[in-house]
């Protein structure tokens, strides 16, 4: 068997080789990430940090209208720096550990404004303070009323400081937000003076005083941080990766002219297609490793993470020390926090700081499996975008609105946190992937959910690398001379064809799978009626199910009798699917309740699933039976036992089909503890089918599934023929029960061991149009 | 070998209409034998070629290789198989070495028997010099020779080969032709399309002209002649097809055209 596919490692080597020689992908996939993040990194922080050496070095002028506002001004300025001095003491005395280097950078990053740097001057008799800032002759005046007294207190006066500034000149702006803040610290300063001076007691500031604890470890809220970013980070970084491999190996090659060369081979498309798609999945995770370990690399080394998150809390905690102590120091009430306490919580918070870049290291392999479906949808997106294009230039056209179409949700869904892992979401390409991370990071991904997601978003890429094989040699991509991509679409150039190829029905169903799942999921609200449930329900089925591989076999000049195996079966068939019919329901009930003790994880508990459940047998018998039995049945059988099937059928040998048809069948019906017994169901179907030939066999046991399954419910008559049981226990294995379980392995048998109805060769109306299948 | 037979590709055209690029074409190649398919520019030369070797499927008719028809067992016509083409591209990054390894991997070869026929082609090819450079910066000849290399390294029966001469310097032409004549010495069915009717009169031992999509004369050289009263190839291009009149009116001076039998 690996011999057979040996030829896709040839490709996959011959392709990584060249893809690695090649400048741009390099660039895109090393240099990006490497060299890029990190030296942009550091342009940032160097360049805030001369930013605010700048600052800190310049000369501002002020202006005031007489001298007694100079002085004014000037007591406020010497005060505040006492207190900055006062602080920065408590800080050269206690910062001895490796755990300020962050807040040292983040204070480093942040300019301050010291009473040396000022220039205060007085306007003549006269002047105009508004002229004088708008001529640009002072960086900011100040007019303070009522006016300062040098013989008052002015503790005991409120006053009102006006501003006059130009907030277009970031010097003045910057002169005006720090004088700001001065003045809210005199402020401060003069509020508890006065309450010290009333009552004797500063403490009666604060009548409450809240103090917040959040149960988050510090892994957790470094996570919080990092589930923020890091999604679409890799996401976006993910496409870049993959996105030159991808035009290379399928553009690139026909502008150079080899992939004619490739198509003459005696290779079969879908091994070079799966060789190439192999490089581009390879070259995107390297990408997303290679970034992820950069992001890591340059977080640790640049403390960008402690300066994010440490440094903020430690700030705040920083303060309230220092300001305790400084009250303490000063004899003021209510020091209780001395400076050892001060030192013991600083070292505790290099603690946590160390804790958080451990937790990247942590969480780095886990984020990089999860990423493994996205790239492998990209890759399949891109490979199966790029077979269209005949150059480099047309792939990057195309490109652009595949890159948006993955960085836009990804953006959005990275900005609001409240999206979960649920709902439509669970099968939203990209953003169910980009919810994915951002769980795995917070710690609150579920298996069921995880597992849908992962499925439904390999199921996209195997459907995008089905559509990549299919046109990657069709000749109408090949040679532009021969022909448009009319020749593809248009009714009338396409020739009758006996049975869909397996591109079309897996891109049909992987569109299907969304679109039903949101129908399911929304627009089915039980909580409107049962009537208005049964329309829309069966709306669904009709719309969703039947009618789009019903057109698409008409539009497409398919076979009809061959597509939907419209045949009728043989009178064997006929018997084995009746004694199917008529045990089905206890058979499939023993089954179902056999696999829920398996996995006991997926037994049914949600609401909507109960409600939906009770939904379904209100109403006549008439209409309980047409809704809910005879429409889906038929629905159902069109696209899993006619359309897709046939499609499969081509390509996959016939145990592979009742295996992925099966499969697929299950998933289709939304609720993950029904998955299994619904796949076996389908499985059985699609056996019955593929042997009969007929899809009557198979509507049949469908039909009669369904329909015998709700009647069970409303009758205790037919309940206690069938040998159901209401509650959780299973059931039991009475001789009752070993009888439907013989009739239904008999009828099985039948259909299984008697050949198919003997049938001219299928109408082939000419040989395969494409070049691939 | 090859057996073609009422081969037709009928192609859309942008005004919605159907264009018939090649009209019910027969013919047979037998082993030892080079088959030169000749016509002016658009004539379906190129789709008679690709729909032979698998790349374009046929409207209607069908094309044997080795008994094998091409539409209904594409992969196993195709390991009877070399084609080359003036358009065909090489991998720009990797060397004729590496190339050859590739494409002998990939139709099925084992690795020792790879390498064996790798220096075969290279030695024969003269291609030592550059074997190990990477193919981007070889000569329009280097490029041309390590293609020939590549569409033999299975040493396929059929040899199918559109323009293969085209844009190369009297050197490299040499070595082609040379490797053409060799290689039908070897008993491959080689089919050739050329513009250049000197090289085909020098090389093939049967023709077939191709006009408007259909083949207006089949045959050797002294079939074709005596068919069509001419001597050379161009006149009797002209003669078959009906355009020799045509030409004259047009007043082109066609002295060149004109030999001993005009």
């Amino acid at each position: 068997m690996f011999r057979r596919y040996r030829r896709v490692w040839v490709v996959y080597k011959k392709e990584l080789l060249e893809t690695l020689r090649d400048r741009r992908t390099l660039m895109a996939m090393v240099v990006v990430p490497i060299i890029l993040y990190p030296a942009l990194m550091l342009i940032l922080v160097e360049a805030l940090r001369k930013e605010t050496g700048r600052r800190q070095a310049e000369r501002y002028q002020i202006v005031v209208p007489d001298e007694a506002h100079k002085q004014w001004l000037t007591g406020v300025l010497t005060r505040d720096e006492h207190e900055r001095k006062a602080i920065e003491t408590v800080r050269s005395t206690t910062s001895t550990t490796a755990a300020d280097a962050g807040m040292d950078m983040a204070g480093g990053l942040r300019a301050t404004l010291r009473a040396e740097q000022l220039d205060i001057a007085v306007a003549k008799k006269g002047e105009s303070l508004w002229r004088l800032i708008q001529d640009q002759s002072y960086h900011v005046g100040l007019l303070i009323a009522p006016p300062p007294d040098a013989k008052r207190t002015d503790d005991d006066v409120n006053h009102v400081v006006q501003f006059i500034y130009r907030d277009t000149d970031p010097r003045s702006e910057f002169v005006h937000d720090r004088l700001n803040r001065i003045f809210g610290g005199e402020s401060e300063r003069i509020i508890r003076a006065r309450v010290t001076k009333a009552t004797g007691n500063a403490a009666s500031l604060e009548p409450i005083l809240a103090n917040s604890l959040s149960t988050a470890s510090p892994s957790q809220q470094y996570a919080k941080i990092l589930a923020m970013l890091v999604p679409f980070l890799l996401v976006t970084m993910t496409i870049t990766g993959a996105m030159y491999p991808a035009i290379d190996l399928t553009a690139g090659e026909r502008e150079r002219g080899t992939l004619e060369t490739l198509a003459v081979s005696p290779v079969p498309v879908g091994q070079i297609v799966a060789g190439k798609f192999s490089v581009i999945v390879t070259i995107a995770m390297l990408s997303t490793a290679l970034n992820l370990g950069s992001m890591s690399a340059m977080v640790y080394f640049s403390k960008l993470d402690r300066i994010v998150s440490s440094a903020n809390m430690a700030r705040q905690q920083e303060s309230v020390a220092v300001e305790h102590w400084i009250e303490k120091g000063a004899g003021g009430q209510g020091g209780t926090f001395s400076q050892k306490d001060y030192l013991d919580r600083r070292r505790a918070l290099e603690v946590e700081a160390k804790e958080k870049v451990g937790f990247l290291t942590k969480a780095a392999p886990i984020v990089l499996l999860a990423m493994v479906p996205f790239a492998v949808l990209a890759g399949a997106v891109m490979l199966a975008v790029c077979s269209f294009a005949r150059t480099f230039k047309e792939a990057q056209n195309y490109m652009m609105p595949v890159m948006m179409g993955a960085i836009i949700p990804a953006l959005v869904v990275s900005y609001m946190p409240t999206i979960r892992l649920e709902g439509l979401i669970l099968v939203m390409p990209v953003a169910n992937i980009v919810v994915l991370i951002r769980e795995l990071f917070l710690g609150n991904a579920n298996g069921s959910a995880m597992g849908i997601c992962l499925l439904s978003t390999c199921f996209y890429a195997i459907a995008a690398v089905v559509v990549a094989a299919k046109l990657y040699g069709h000749e109408a991509v090949l040679f532009s001379d021969v022909g448009s991509y009319k020749s593809l679409l248009l009714r009338r150039f396409i020739r009758p064809q006996p049975r869909p190829w397996p591109a079309l029905v897996l891109l049909t169903v992987a569109i299907l799978f969304p679109a039903y799942f949101y129908w399911q999921s929304f627009l089915v609200d039980p909580s409107e009626g049962a009537s208005r449930f049964r329309v829309v329900l069966g709306l669904s089925q009709v719309l969703l199910l039947a009618a789009p591989p019903l057109i698409l076999s008409w539009y497409l000049k398919l076979d009809l009798r061959e597509t939907f195996s419209l045949r009728a079966p043989r009178f064997v068939h006929l018997m084995g699917a009746l004694l199917m019919a008529v045990s089905i329901v206890p058979v499939a009930s023993m089954a179902g309740q056999w696999i829920a003790g398996l996995t006991p994880a997926l037994r049914p508990s949600d609401e909507l699933f109960e409600k939906q459940a009770s939904l379904l047998t209100s109403g006549s018998l008439w209409t309980m039976l047409t809704a809910f039995a005879l429409v889906p049945a038929v629905c159902e059988e069109l696209l899993f036992r006619g359309f897709l099937m046939a499609g499969l059928r081509g390509r996959l040998s016939n145990r592979w089909v009742v295996v992925v048809v099966g499969l697929l069948f299950g998933v289709f019906h939304i609720y993950i503890e029904k998955i299994p017994i619904v796949s076996l169901l389908g499985m059985v179907l699609t056996l019955a089918c593929l042997n009969s030939g007929s899809i009557f066999v198979s509507m049949i046991v469908h039909v009669a599934n369904n329909g015998l399954g709700l009647m069970a419910t409303k009758s205790v008559a037919l309940q206690q023929f069938f040998g159901l049981s209401d509650s959780a226990e299973a059931m039991a294995l009475d001789s009752r029960t070993l009888v439907f379980v013989g009739v239904f392995v008999v009828g099985l048998l039948l259909i299984a061991l008697t050949p198919r109805t003997k049938e001219a060769a299928p109408p082939i109306l000419a040989g395969p149009h494409h070049v691939s299948a | 070998m090859v057996e073609v037979h009422e081969l037709t590709k009928l192609f859309p055209t942008t005004e919605g209409g159907e264009k018939r690029a090649v009209d019910g074409i027969t013919f047979q190649i037998a082993a030892g034998e080079i088959y030169g398919l000749l016509g002016p520019n658009g004539a379906g030369k190129t789709t008679t070629l690709r729909m032979i070797s698998g790349l374009v499927s046929p409207t209607s008719g069908y094309a044997r290789l080795a008994g094998v028809d091409v539409t209904a067992d594409r992969e196993s016509a195709k390991r009877n198989l070399g084609y080359l083409t003036a358009s065909t591209g090489l991998y720009q990054r990797l060397s004729p070495r590496e190339l050859l390894r590739y494409f002998g991997e990939l139709i099925g070869m084992e690795d020792e028997a790879v390498e064996k026929r790798m220096e075969e082609l290279i030695r024969w090819l003269d291609m030592s010099e550059f074997a190990n450079l990477r193919c981007g910066g070889l000569s329009t000849g280097q490029k041309q020779r390590t293609n020939i290399a590549r569409a033999l390294m299975g040493d396929p029966p059929i040899l199918i080969m559109d323009e293969p001469t085209l844009g190369l310097d009297v050197l490299t032409n040499r070595v082609v032709l040379d490797f053409i004549r060799a290689e039908g010495a070897r008993g491959k069915a080689i089919i050739m399309s050329t513009h250049y009717l000197d090289e085909a009169e020098l090389l093939c031992s049967r023709f077939g002209l191709i006009h408007e999509g259909r083949l207006v004369g089949e045959g050797t050289l002294s079939e074709l002649q005596s068919r069509a009263g001419r001597t050379r190839l161009s006149e009797i291009f002209l003669s078959l097809c009906g355009k020799e009149e045509h030409v004259l009116d047009l007043g082109v001076g066609l002295s060149h055209l004109k030999g001993k039998g005009s």
